[in-house]
């Protein structure tokens, strides 16, 4: 397949993370939309490692961000979690403290 | 001597050693036991004496070997400057004991020692004993510094040292407010001076090119200070000597407490006794007189200067004098008698008689350092705080045998008793006046002379009846303060002072009486007989000045004077005051006269008065001028924008994660949008007829490049942003036209076309006021070169005479300058990553002519361009 594809398919994997983040209130979903964007900049690199396979540096990064991805969604849960017993609530609005 | 590493390591460790007890004493001197500190303090100093007498005798057994024997020690180069003409001027720590330096350390570090010893006793009781300790070791480690240094920059870090001792030791009880303030003005008045040494300093190192006392005097003799100085100053040019001298002089008047600025020395008196007696008497103020013998050489050369310290000391010396007739106070007495006194010294300097002056410093040291601590015993007995007054006291003989004996010695010295100490020296001082009178052709050195002579007769007969007055008032009669009724009356039980304090007494009153034999007079007055005068003959080798008068009239004048001036102030006194309990010169003075003289001739105030109050109005001005546009206007105005401003930006500060995500993908987009196209930007720069073409690169950019926009392009699509064309004729699109006032020589650039068009003339003649139609030129292009007409107003235009120019070369239109440059057009395409494409292009006026068809350089004629 044309390389053109994969990449089609990543940017529209990574709008959709995109905009899943920006619109959506609830953390949880919230962190489902980042998890897609680094996924599809996986696609992204491993489509760029098939069409020059010269090295595998693009394998290689891919499997740190998949691990980094996986260390993030374990803190991120918890950060969650933590949240959620505090407030009994997961929306971002509420979480607006962090300010001045 | 270069070679015996002992000896010099000796010469460095008379310095170090106090230095030492310093540190130790100032840093864990609090937490020693007494004993310690006092076996630190103490005996840094007496070994560092043992070993200035070992040095000594060391230099003694040199001095039969050569003319200018001295101990040198060159430590290490601490820095070089370079100077104007590359000569470099190394500055070294290096420390040299000739006769001279020899003889100061042994009055340093010998009274110093004994002072110190003192201090056991006086100060042991104070809860600050340590601290004392520490620094005073510290001003012995500043004095010998000074006394030692081989180089003038190394004499200025103990000059400095010593005044910063003093400082500390006038403001030692700086619970009190008053004596806090006598350190911090007599710190100022040094300062003062201090400028005057670093001038000077400038000098001597800009005119013999080295830092060193021995490079100095030996420019200084062989004439480097004879030029003229480069300023005239009073329509006169004075040497370079005189210049330095009055500079270094006004350095010695601030450290040596000369008028005008020996007013701090008696408010330093406010330091207790034994600093008073070891700083503010025998050694440091005594630096001045020492700096004058060390640079004697080219001190000597100016007499306008020599002249300037002679009256300055002679007026010293007398006005202190007369400020000390009329004191009341033991301490206050002796400060302004020590003022008199160095005022001697430097009437003996000024008149070429360095050995006498530095004489005088050695035989002061003893009786003026006894005196000090006489009265300090007397304070002692008399439960005296500060300072005591000479009429709550009386008949102290009694009590304090060993204070009284030692005291009458040393009064008896400085009055200049025959045979005392006191009388070698003041004897050699007004020999040195006397001897100016006799200078042959010397209109100048002949009156200063004689105001010498006059001026320190008086002051020694005044300096004879106040010491007199002093010891009577003490010591005589019956103890006032016995009557403990009176005004806040001292002890009534006086005691004689501990051992460690009538020691020195002792040490230093002997001296006092026995010391002038070092210094007999070359020629004895009245007999005429030769005596060897070991003083001079030790000091020849490193003290310049003038001749000794052998003529026995002039011995017997300035003996005689010597003589009576003693005898009428003691004579006077004893009438006056043996026995008395009142002040009889008051009540025989006119009140106000006494009152004038008793507030010291009110100098203070007029100092505060001319001097103080405008520097502090000028502060108050400065100071609110600081605090409204430097503090408000510069700092709080801009300081209360930004918080205003970040009182409207926190809000953007909303705590919404998703605003934080949407502002960065709005910027990820902008940054895209501005990647999306190439961006470039043409410059050019001219190497010989060639341009060099070069626009900014930019990742991933590719170039070509198209240098004449002739739509060809001469470069394929490239990595590099840059090329390089030479333009012929065929390439040249116009002309630019650079339009410069003759005068103002401002420059417009325009760009001329096919069309007439009107030259914006008004642009560079603003200074000419004229409206610009006055000067309505037209230009166009025709072919290769630029037609310029006038057309007259209401006129056809087209009449107008037109003048043409040849591009490349100037030309006049009146007051107008024109240039005419041939102007071309180079074109760049960019292609970015993204494949899009951007063009530009820039006119350039080639500052060289290009190579041109023949044809066009054919109407040219000069005659033929506007006037």
């Amino acid at each position: 397949m044309d390389i053109g594809t994969y990449l089609a398919l990543a940017s529209v994997l990574f709008g959709l993370g995109a905009v899943g983040f920006l619109v959506r209130r609830n953390m949880l979903i919230q962190l489902m939309s980042i998890e897609l964007m680094l996924n599809s900049v996986n696609v992204m690199m491993l489509a760029f490692n098939r069409a020059y396979p010269g090295n595998h540096a693009g394998q290689v990064f891919a499997f740190f961000v998949i691990a980094v991805a996986a260390a993030e969604a374990a803190v991120g849960l918890a950060i969650l979690i933590a949240y959620y017993r505090i407030k009994r609530t997961l929306d971002t609005d509420d979480a607006t403290l962090l300010r001045y | 001597m270069h070679d015996h590493a002992p000896q010099q390591l000796m010469l460095l460790l008379i310095i170090l050693l106090p230095l030492a007890g310093a540190v130790v004493n100032g840093l864990v001197g609090r937490t020693l036991p007494k004993s310690l500190v006092t076996l630190v303090g103490v005996g840094s100093v007496a070994v560092s004496f043992a070993l200035a007498v070992a040095s000594f005798v060391q230099l003694f057994g040199l001095s039969h070997d050569a003319e200018h024997a001295a101990l040198g020690y060159h430590f290490y180069e601490w820095f070089s400057l370079t100077l104007p003409g590359g000569k470099i001027a190394p500055i070294n720590i290096g420390f040299m004991m000739d006769s001279l330096s020899g003889m100061m350390t042994l009055i340093v570090t010998g009274i110093g020692g004994l002072i110190h010893l003192y201090s056991i006793g006086y100060m042991g009781d104070d809860d600050g004993y340590p601290r004392f300790m520490s620094y005073l070791n510290l001003f012995m480690a500043s004095m010998l510094i000074l006394v030692l240094a081989s180089s003038v920059p190394v004499m200025f870090v103990g000059w400095e040292g010593v005044g910063l001792c003093s400082y500390l030791l006038i403001g030692f009880w700086y619970e009190n407010r008053e004596y806090a303030s006598a350190g911090r003005k007599a710190f100022v008045a040094n300062r003062i001076g201090d400028f005057g040494v670093l001038i000077g300093m400038f000098i001597l190192v800009g005119v013999a090119s080295s830092f060193e006392f021995t490079d100095i005097n030996q420019a200084a003799m062989s004439g480097s200070f004879r030029a003229d100085f480069p300023l005239r100053i009073f329509g006169v040019a004075p040497s370079l000597a005189t210049v330095a001298c009055v500079f270094l002089f006004l350095g010695c008047t601030g450290k040596s407490a000369q008028i005008p600025l020996y007013v701090w020395l008696p408010d330093a008196m406010a330091g207790p006794t034994p600093v008073s007696a070891l700083i503010h008497a025998a050694t440091m103020v005594t630096a001045g007189v020492y700096l004058c013998c060390r640079l004697s050489p080219l001190f000597i050369t100016s007499d306008v200067a020599m002249s300037i310290i002679a009256v300055t000391g002679t007026l010293t010396a007398l006005l202190a004098a007369t400020i000390a007739v009329a004191q009341r106070e033991m301490k206050k007495i002796l400060a302004y008698s020590t003022v008199s006194q160095l005022g001697f010294m430097f009437a003996a300097v000024g008149v070429g008689f360095f050995a006498a002056g530095f004489f005088h410093v050695f035989t002061h040291a003893f009786f003026k350092a006894c005196l000090f601590l006489g009265a300090g015993s007397v304070m002692h007995a008399v439960h005296a705080h500060g300072d005591a007054d000479i009429f709550k006291l009386g008949g102290l003989g009694k009590h304090l045998p060993t204070t009284r004996w030692t005291f009458l010695a040393s009064c008896l010295a400085i009055a200049g008793f025959p045979l005392t100490s006191g009388f070698f020296s003041k004897d050699e001082i007004l020999l040195g006046a006397a001897a100016q009178i006799y200078r042959p052709d010397d209109a100048l050195m002949t009156s200063v002379g004689w105001f010498t002579l006059i001026g320190l007769t008086l002051a020694a007969v005044m300096t004879a009846f106040y010491m007199f007055r002093l010891y009577f008032l003490t010591f005589t009669g019956s103890y006032r303060s016995a009557d403990q009724s009176g005004d806040h009356p001292y002890d009534a039980h006086p005691h004689e002072s501990p051992p460690s304090m009538t020691i020195p007494l002792v040490v230093l009153g002997v001296g006092a009486l026995i010391v002038g034999f070092l210094g007999l007079p070359h020629v004895m007055p009245i007999t005429g007989t030769h005596l060897p005068s070991w003083w001079g003959h030790w000091l020849h080798g490193s003290v310049a000045g003038q001749p000794v008068p052998e003529e026995l009239n002039i011995v017997n004048l300035a003996s005689g004077l010597a003589f009576a001036a003693m005898a009428i102030g003691i004579g006077a006194a004893w009438v006056l005051y043996r026995n008395k309990d009142t002040d009889a010169l008051a009540e025989r003075l006119p009140a106000r006269l006494y009152q004038l003289v008793f507030d010291k001739w009110r100098v203070d105030e007029l100092y505060d008065a001319v001097v103080i109050r405008p520097i502090k109005k000028v502060a108050t001005v400065a100071g609110a001028a600081d605090m409204t546009f430097v503090d408000a206007l510069m700092t709080r105005l801009p300081s209360l924008n930004v918080k205003e401003a970040g009182r409207y930006f926190t809000k953007l500060q909303s705590g919404v994660v998703q605003m934080y995500g949407a502002v960065m993908v709005v910027g990820v987009v902008a940054v895209l949008g501005w990647f999306w196209t190439p961006h470039s930007r043409i410059d050019a720069a001219f190497e010989g007829n060639r341009v060099e073409l070069t626009t900014p690169p930019g990742l991933g950019y590719e170039y070509r490049w198209d240098a004449n926009s002739d739509g060809d392009f001469e470069t394929p699509w490239g990595k590099t942003p840059s090329t390089n064309f030479e333009y012929a004729s065929e390439d040249v699109r116009g002309v630019a036209v650079f339009v410069s006032n003759v005068s103002s020589g401002v420059e417009r650039r325009v760009r001329v076309t096919e069309a007439w068009m009107p030259l914006p003339i008004e642009l560079v003649v603003p200074a000419d006021r004229r409206s610009p139609q006055e000067l309505g030129f037209e230009v166009r292009m025709d072919g290769q070169d630029l037609a310029v007409r006038k057309p007259q107003p209401g006129a056809d235009p087209s009449t107008a005479r037109e003048v043409r120019l040849p591009i490349g070369k100037p030309g006049r239109l009146g007051v107008v300058r024109l240039e005419t440059r041939p102007l071309v057009e180079a074109t760049v395409e960019v292609r970015n990553a993204f494949g899009n494409v951007r063009k530009d292009t820039l006119g350039i006026a080639l500052p060289f002519p290009v190579a041109r068809a023949p044809q066009a350089m054919l109407i040219q004629p000069a005659r033929e361009q506007a006037r």
